[in-house]
């Protein structure tokens, strides 16, 4: 199963300071883990909310409020994504990772083809597997 | 630049509700646009919040908090990675999206940051060793 890492933001990374030398170098030793194992699929980090954007969607209507956001411990600031054998494996891992106190990461299992059961007919799923095909020719 | 583009949570979502049918192939006629324009390099739906879990870090303790999360509207449902030229292009690709729920919702532009972004804290080390990350990553994925 896939499981999304979801790192939340803080004060610091909200404020754009860049992370300590020694927290970055820890958290590349970590990723080199994930990576030895097989676990990590993807890695990223969020710029701030001050240099992001909201669309609301009603209806046909767009509104967009521009950043920054204040609740600031519900934001996002990075994620990672990783392929396990079970959500016990994913907890496992995480609690490994190099973060210091007051942080908070959210764990998400992905939904799969599988998970939408009926509604897949042959012909969706012939779609949705051209569709990873095209995407990951683009990005390879 | 790249983006994550985030679906926000709803009652809806957060209820394990399926999309409609009308609404799932609305969806993928999209993403199909996103790929024809070379503009999609990733997406996922998440699953509720009920079937996650948050770990809080304190030192050297982790506290496993079970899902579910009660801020809704602040939860994250579903995601894609984009490629754009600018953030008035991925505005733009926003705006055609189909509304990915039943009633009001909210999406969230947030441009990623690349390594050079993170400046002299990069040493030669550690850019290699990125670069090998998302060679790996992407022959696992």
């Amino acid at each position: 199963m896939r499981v999304m890492v979801l790192v939340k933001a803080s004060k610091d990374s909200e404020a754009g300071v860049m992370p300590d030398p020694d927290v970055f170098a820890k958290m590349g030793a970590y990723n080199e883990e994930l990576i030895k194992a097989g676990i990590l699929l993807a890695a990223e980090g969020l710029q701030p909310t001050s240099k992001g954007l909201r669309m609301r969607f009603s209806g046909s209507e767009r509104a967009i409020t521009d950043g920054p956001f204040a609740e600031t411990k519900e934001l996002l600031a990075g994620f990672w994504l990783w392929q396990v054998k079970s959500f016990d494996e994913a907890v496992e891992w995480l609690k490994r990772a190099p973060f210091d106190g007051g942080t908070e990461i959210e764990l998400r299992p992905v939904f799969e083809m599988e998970d939408f059961g009926d509604m897949v007919t042959p012909e969706r799923r012939e779609r949705k597997d051209n569709l990873r095909a095209a995407f990951e020719k683009h990005s390879g | 630049m790249r983006f994550m583009v985030m679906v926000k949570a709803t009652k809806d979502s957060e209820a394990g509700a399926p999309p409609s049918r009308e609404l799932l192939e609305a969806m993928m006629a999209y993403n199909e646009e996103l790929v024809k324009a070379g503009i999609m390099k990733g997406g996922d739906g998440l699953q509720p919040s009920s079937k996650g879990a948050r770990v809080q870090f304190d030192g050297a303790k982790r506290a496993v908090v079970d899902g579910p999360f009660a801020e809704t509207k602040e939860l994250v449902a579903g995601y894609w990675l984009w490629e754009c030229a600018s953030l008035d292009e991925a505005i733009a690709w926003v705006k055609r999206c189909p509304n990915p729920m039943p009633g009001p919702s909210e999406i969230e532009i947030r441009p990623l940051f690349e390594l050079a972004d993170f400046g002299e804290i990069v040493t030669p080390e550690t850019a290699a060793q990125w670069d090998r990350l998302k060679a790996e990553s992407e022959s696992q994925g």
